[in-house]
């Protein structure tokens, strides 16, 4: 092979492994991120909350500087609830140590029965760090509200009492306390990780 | 040679800046921007059921707020409305509905029979257009602090309110307020912003998605 003809194949394959290194490494890069849900650009903050825990009084502006994931549930609920809060512990397991950085809160949609002990048992056996939030009805109706989820009694068997349907979605807000995303009820624990790194940073 | 190989990998890089700037410039797409998340709310319509911003999730919702006794002072708001639910056609949603729902803040006097003959007079279709009001406090929360519409009662029954119409998509988030009578009409903007709506909609699974997301991006804003 001439000089030439060397020089040639050096190049194309220097070419090749350069592109194989921009596909895997460059590319996702500069691939926007396709979020799980609708993002929002608001320009306010979240809705002010205030509402109590069982260790005490719960702003949203206790969680800045963390990406604060709130959904509205209740202990007494039958599925919805449940398998949204083992997602989302399923997500915490999936960002590792990044998981420092978030905050999973519900909040109770059922203030009657729901107090904020029985909703720290309820929402740490699905993750240590979760917490549970309840105020009055007229507090939690408002926020609720504002938080655009709604919920209403339906009757349940003899054997639960009454039931509660709400709005499933799970709302995050980002670091600097503003709502970004709502995702829905069937979003996957890998989407709503991935979500919730993009809002880390 | 060396210029050669350069001037090769600057000029892709180039043209996908151009390419950039050409979208932030032109803005072949236009998109509704999304504003913030629209209330839940829990209210009686004027056949007495139940109607919920889960109900209605899915579809594009126009929201107005006003109180069958309004008289003059509603006309305009109305007479847009209906010019609106008229003009459905010239916009394509694809499968998406679009509703029209008039919140009346006089929970007192605007009963089911009160709404129903109202609507029936403004001639709003009772399968696109529902009327509907609740329980004070939840009505202060889903119109004023929600939807951030202004309204207060007048020592006489009357309301003194701002006339405003607000778009909310399938997602339930705002992307549309219309606070202030410009000399544009309210129904062309309307009609426009929801044909803008309609077309990002049907183009929100694939590739075309990307397009938009870009132009959010790069705030192509009517």
């Amino acid at each position: 092979m001439s000089i030439v003809g060397k020089r040639v194949a050096i190049g194309v394959a220097v070419a090749v492994i350069g592109v194989l290194i921009a596909w895997y490494f460059v590319l996702p890069r500069f691939r926007p991120h396709i979020f799980g849900g609708a993002v929002i650009q608001s320009t306010q903050k979240a809705p002010r909350l205030e509402l109590v825990s069982a260790d005490g009084t719960v702003r949203m502006t206790d969680f800045e500087g963390k990406v604060v994931v709130v959904y509205f549930g209740y202990t007494f609920c039958p599925d919805v609830c449940p398998a949204t809060l083992n997602k989302l512990a399923k997500s915490l397991a999936l960002l590792g140590d990044r998981a420092e950085d978030v905050q999973v809160m519900m909040v109770s949609v059922d203030p009657d029965r729901d107090t904020p002990e029985l909703l720290k048992d309820y929402v740490t056996h699905f993750h240590p760090d979760f917490i549970g939030v309840t105020g009055d009805e007229a507090t939690v109706n408002r926020v609720a509200t504002l938080y655009g989820v709604v919920y209403e009694r339906a009757e349940g068997s003899v054997g639960t009492g009454y039931t509660i349907d709400h709005t499933s979605t799970v709302i995050l807000v980002d670091r600097e306390g503003y709502l970004k995303l709502v995702l829905p009820f069937e979003g996957s624990a890998e989407q709503i990780a991935a979500d919730i790194d993009y809002f880390i940073g | 040679m060396r210029r050669k190989i350069i001037l090769r990998s600057v000029i892709p890089v180039a043209l996908i800046i151009l390419a950039a700037i050409g979208f932030a410039v032109f803005e072949p797409i236009q998109v509704l921007p999304r504003i913030r998340l629209a209330p839940g709310y829990l209210l009686i319509n004027q056949a007495a059921e139940t109607i919920t911003s889960e109900d209605v999730r899915g579809d594009i919702v126009v929201y107005n707020f006003g109180y069958s006794g309004c008289g003059d002072a509603c006309a305009s708001m109305n007479d847009t409305m209906r010019e609106i639910q008229g003009r459905l056609d010239e916009v394509d949603v694809g499968d998406t509905d679009v509703r029209f729902v008039t919140v009346s803040f006089d929970s007192d006097t605007d009963t089911p029979p009160v709404l129903a003959e109202y609507a029936a007079g403004l001639g709003a279709d009772p399968e696109l257009w529902s009327f509907a009001t609740g329980d004070p406090v939840h009505l202060q929360n889903v119109v004023k602090a929600g939807f951030e519409a202004y309204y207060e009662k007048r020592d006489d029954g009357t309301f003194t309110f701002d006339p405003v119409f607000i778009l909310v998509d399938g997602w339930g988030v705002i992307r549309g307020e219309y606070r202030y009578q410009t000399s544009a009409s309210d129904s062309d903007k309307i009609v426009h912003h929801l044909d803008i709506l309609g077309e990002e909609i049907r183009n929100s699974h694939g590739a075309a998605s990307l397009a938009y997301e870009a132009a959010h991006f790069f705030l192509c804003y009517p």
